[in-house]
């Protein structure tokens, strides 16, 4: 037989580490909240989904969409009638964020300042 | 070719439609591209960009089996499983079922493939060696013969497993420069090696020195009459 992968057979999966659901609570910036007003209009049917994606120079990437409703299983926060939805998978790294926005031509954009962060990449985009 | 066994070999099935992509995200050569019947290797990094693991990882199709270290092995699914996040990832180890062995001192033309022969898994890992997997039914030959096989890898300058590549040092200084991809984006480490390589400094190589020539702090493979050691460029 060839290199055994144990796939046919009922191999267990190893331990994975799965961080406790915190519930989260998040503030979004004024400066911030005036551009989901131009990025949402009158419609607050969509929702602010604030996840966390692996990788990035220090392990892990802020990734903000906006969305209808997701799959992820998530918890949903309302700010100022702006739905917020945050995955509870990464409820964890989320807990105490503030969602602001940076005017400047270069590097500018929503940006997350986060107290869990202990680190950040030159980017901001990715965080430790 | 001599075959030498290789004891501290684990192996790992990563399963999942973001497995690819996770381990492409947290390490520091590009898989994302890679394809069935391909093998290749890349070095798992912390943010200073210090070796978590070096890992071969074998497309199989639906899923990857990926060899890496057992000695490692706890540190490694430490560094990575809280990052799975969301993703459809899953890991199980079957180190247990299989045996490993290194081919060494060949001359490999499918470097980045691999296939079977005589039962066994041959991943053309490198021009000079190949990394074998078998189940461990299968009978596979191999000598003992450790100090062959070291003084191979002084003469080849072939870092190794708890010798050179170890979590105190980067993957430049080991000399695995080759799998640390220049133009792949952002993983763990990256922003450390990429100022090294756009500054031309890694501070430390892997260089090898005849025996006697310099101090033995910096000797990491011990040879009869040459040795691998790692230095500061300066020195």
């Amino acid at each position: 037989m060839l290199m055994d992968c144990g796939t046919c057979e009922t191999s267990g999966p190893v331990q994975l580490m799965t961080p406790e659901v915190v519930n989260v609570n998040l503030t979004i910036s004024s400066k911030a909240q005036e551009m989901l007003v131009d990025a949402f209009g009158d419609d607050r049917s969509m929702a602010l989904l604030v996840g966390v994606l692996s990788g990035g120079c220090s392990g892990y990437m802020y990734d903000l969409q906006i969305v209808e409703d997701t799959d992820q299983s998530c918890q949903e926060v309302t700010i100022d009638g702006f739905r917020v939805l945050v995955p509870n998978a990464s409820s964890h790294l989320l807990d105490g964020i503030e969602i602001d926005y940076v005017d400047r031509l270069m590097g500018g954009g929503f940006k997350i300042n986060n107290p869990n962060a202990d680190s950040s990449c030159g980017c901001g985009e990715s965080f430790s | 070719m001599p075959r030498v066994a290789y004891e501290d070999a684990s192996l790992t099935v990563w399963q999942g439609a973001d497995a690819l992509q996770f381990i492409d995200g947290l390490s520091s050569n590009k898989i994302i591209d890679m394809v069935q019947g391909e093998v290749r290797q890349t070095v798992f990094t912390t943010t200073q960009a210090k070796i978590v693991d070096l890992a071969t990882v074998f497309h199989m199709g639906g899923f990857l089996a990926v060899q890496t270290h057992t000695s490692q092995l706890g540190m490694l699914l430490k560094h990575v499983t809280p990052r799975i996040l969301d993703q459809e990832v899953t890991i199980v180890d079957v180190t247990s079922r299989n045996q490993f062995c290194i081919e060494f001192g060949i001359n490999n033309a499918n470097v980045g493939k691999f296939e079977s022969l005589d039962g066994i898994t041959h991943g053309y890992i490198d021009e000079k060696y190949s990394l074998l997997i078998a189940s461990l039914d299968v009978e596979s030959d191999h000598i003992d013969d450790l100090e062959s096989f070291h003084e191979w890898r002084i003469e080849n300058q072939i870092p190794w497993n708890g010798f050179e590549v170890t979590r105190t040092n980067h993957p430049l200084a080991v000399g695995l420069n080759q799998l640390v991809h220049q133009a792949k984006g952002c993983y763990i480490g990256q922003e450390v090696l990429a100022r090294m390589i756009s500054r031309g400094r890694q501070g430390k190589k892997l260089t090898r020195v005849e025996n006697g020539t310099i101090d033995d702090k910096y000797v990491t493979t011990l040879g009869q009459n040459y040795s691998l050691a790692i230095i500061r460029e300066s020195n």
